[in-house]
């Protein structure tokens, strides 16, 4: 069974990595922690003013969101797409090729419609 | 992983291998990339240190390991640890999913007073059925790494990066995928390996009952989907946060984005994540569209007929023609890998708007379009005599 | 124990555990990021039952879409008003343990009443799957599903709608004025 290499692949790069992080922290002379200026976040030349609650614009939220709406319409092209030619030489290719070309205008419908709403400007 | 302890030990050792390569690939992927910069912009970049500046690699390994281990007083130990080690892990096990050459077949053998075998060792970490959904959806994990990084950090700058890299990831998550439904269908299989031995011998179109060869030509998948192959690459570029899609760091704008505050190894761990990625791209792209490992003009069985001329045993002729098919995906990888660095230092920088706008207003539609062109031209090539 | 059974349980364990420290740990993004592992450990037990283009789905779909926008949402809060909300006391520690056990209870009574309706598959079975079953997994679906397929699609473009109208930033329902 193939999932027996995943398993041990990432188990072994985990363990690789966090050797490699043991290593180079004995190599660089130790963990350093501290409060002076140096542990502050990095900032271009003046005062670090950070917190926590940086307001982010929703715009990130509806990327994600559409994201998924679409990534599970095109997941269910893949079996249409493994399909299609086999469906064609047992001729039931027309059926389901309008059945496809439906989902896909409504797709579609939806993709211009997010556009023509500016959902997708960023400004 | 196998069905004896000897299958079982090749295999895991495969897998070490192929990702202490990859590992190994990214000093001499980032001198590639700095002298192949220099030469772009007249310069001379690295050549002090050994003969071609070669030997900066190890200086820039002693570099980095001796750079002192410092956590920022905001940061969130755990997740801050924890990124730059999860950034290896997608990356590689998604490309080790990617076949490098034929399987190499050994005939049964004796050892230790009983007998072994006969196997068959594909040459690729591991067959998974439906390599290019498990492909995916491996390399979509990456996102986290990122988010992780940029959150732990506990930096506005990484907190701000992180969201435009995973945001800019996802955006093109949609054309890349649906780039490929058009050369799913014309091979009509998920499986890699499927995929590559779908595309030997010359071009050959067969449509309206007729078939048009060009033996002039291989058959590759670039000359099926062209609008496909472009959309595909161009979108890969955007997936390994790569210029002209590297918002994620725009140093104008965020320092260095996710990993501002990051040093030494966890750094060389993010480029290396970065480095897989890229590595995913173009080996995928040479899968689909440019034969994967098949020689051009020569099916696996005229090598492997070519190297029992003069190879002596069964295992040898098995080894050597994998060899060769190797050889054969290593020049076409390579070609893609300088493409990207050529891109890199060629090409401007998107604005951020730009960069979103093109992924779903232009890149998106072309996709669609190219789905239904492509399944437009299927049915009526098949049912048209 | 085979190879194959120790596959099983070891993922097991890891889906198992991460699902409860979704619950168990204080920090949202922590409880976020197990909910990650936890659909990794789901796809990769679709992977011992065969059904590799489900595991993909599963990966691709939940794992790397679904989660990120649960992460990316969670990043943008203040977290340490909700760690202080929720995090500390017993009460709240008690409640969420005992509404696990009612859940689990749940599921194991349905599980274990209707046990007895279900026949128990083997591995021959199993093994009776053919061996490209995204192919068969495609058939099935533009075949004998084909309206919950299309049907799927309007569900898609109301659900994108609905959010447009609730999040954009112009004409929106919690628009700036």
């Amino acid at each position: 069974m193939p999932l027996g290499g995943v398993i041990f692949l990432a188990v072994f790069i985990a363990l690789f990595g966090a050797l490699l992080i043991v290593l180079a922290r004995a190599a660089g002379g130790g963990l350093k922690t501290g409060t002076g200026v140096k542990f502050d976040p990095y900032e271009c030349g003046i005062p670090g003013q950070e917190k926590r609650d940086t307001k982010i614009s929703v715009k990130f939220y509806l990327t994600a969101i559409l994201f998924i709406l679409f990534d599970i319409e095109i997941i269910f092209m893949y079996p249409w797409a493994i399909t299609f030619r086999d469906f064609i030489f047992s001729g039931q290719g027309l059926v389901v090729g309008i059945a496809m070309l439906v989902f896909l205008l409504i797709f579609i419908f939806g993709l211009f419609w997010e556009i023509k709403s500016k959902a997708l400007e960023w400004d | 992983m196998g069905q004896d302890i000897f299958e079982i030990v090749v295999n895991g050792l495969k897998l070490i291998v192929i990702f202490l390569l990859m590992v190994q690939a990214v000093p001499i992927l980032v001198w590639v990339e700095r002298r192949g910069s220099a030469f772009i912009q007249n310069r001379l970049g690295p050549n002090r240190v050994g003969p071609l500046g070669l030997l900066q690699l190890l200086a820039d390994a002693v570099k980095f390991l001796t750079k002192e281990d410092m956590l920022p007083n905001q940061a969130v130990r755990f997740l801050f640890y924890a990124a730059p080690v999860t950034a290896l892990i997608p990356g590689v096990i998604a490309y080790c999913a990617i076949p490098l050459g034929t399987p190499i077949s050994i005939e049964a053998f004796e050892m230790f007073g009983r007998s072994w075998g006969p196997y068959v060792f594909p040459m690729q970490g591991f067959d998974i059925g439906v390599g290019i959904v498990f492909v995916l959806g491996v390399s979509s994990l990456a996102a986290y790494t990122i988010l992780m990084a940029g959150w732990g950090s506990g930096n506005k700058f990484s907190l701000m990066g992180a969201l435009r890299a995973s945001a800019q990831m996802i955006s093109y998550e949609l054309a890349l995928g649906l780039s490929i439904v058009g050369i799913i269908m014309l091979y009509g299989t998920f499986n890699l390996t499927e995929m590559i031995n779908a595309q030997q011998g010359a071009l050959t179109y067969s449509a309206f009952g007729h078939q048009l060869a060009i033996p002039a030509l291989p058959n590759w998948g670039l000359f099926y989907q062209p609008l496909g192959f472009i959309l595909f690459f161009a979108a890969t570029f955007a997936e390994a946060n790569r210029l002209p899609f590297d918002l994620a760091e725009g140093e104008a704008e965020l320092v260095a984005g996710f990993h501002t505050e990051y040093g030494g190894f966890k750094m060389l761990m993010f480029f290396i994540g970065e480095y897989a990625h890229m590595m995913i791209a173009c080996g995928l792209v040479v899968t689909f569209f440019f034969g994967g490992y098949l020689v051009p003009y020569m099916t696996p069985e005229q090598v492997q007929s070519w190297v029992a001329t003069w190879a002596s045993s069964p295992n040898a002729v098995s080894a050597w023609t994998s060899v060769i098919h190797l050889l054969s995906y290593f020049v076409k990888f390579a070609f893609f890998m300088w493409f990207f660095i050529w891109v890199r230092w060629t090409l401007p920088r998107f604005r951020y708007d730009q960069l979103m706008d093109l992924g779903w207003k232009t890149m998106l539609p072309w996709a669609l379009a190219n789905t239904i062109l492509t399944a437009l031209v299927v049915y009526f090539a098949h049912t048209i005599k | 124990m085979t190879a194959d059974a120790f596959i099983f349980w070891f993922l097991s364990l890891i889906t198992l555990g991460s699902a409860l420290s979704v619950m168990l740990l204080a920090n949202p993004v922590y409880s976020a990021l197990s909910l990650v592992m936890t659909m990794v450990g789901i796809s990769a037990l679709f992977v011992t039952l065969g059904a590799y283009f489900i595991a993909g789905v599963q990966l691709i779909v939940y794992a790397g879409a679904v989660m990120v926008l649960f992460v990316m949402v969670l990043m943008l809060f203040d977290l340490r008003a909700e760690l202080q909300a929720f995090s500390r006391g017993q009460i709240s520690g008690a409640l969420k343990l005992a509404t696990v056990g009612a859940l689990a209870g749940l599921i194991g009574g349905a599980l274990l009443l209707s046990a007895g309706n279900v026949a128990e598959p083997s591995m021959a079975e199993a093994a009776k799957l053919p061996p490209d079953a995204s192919k068969a997994l495609g058939i099935v679906l533009f075949t004998r599903h084909i309206f919950g397929f299309e049907a799927l699609g309007v569900l898609l473009l109301v659900i994108a709608i609905g959010t447009v109208a609730l999040a954009r930033a112009k004409g929106g329902t919690h628009a700036k004025h």
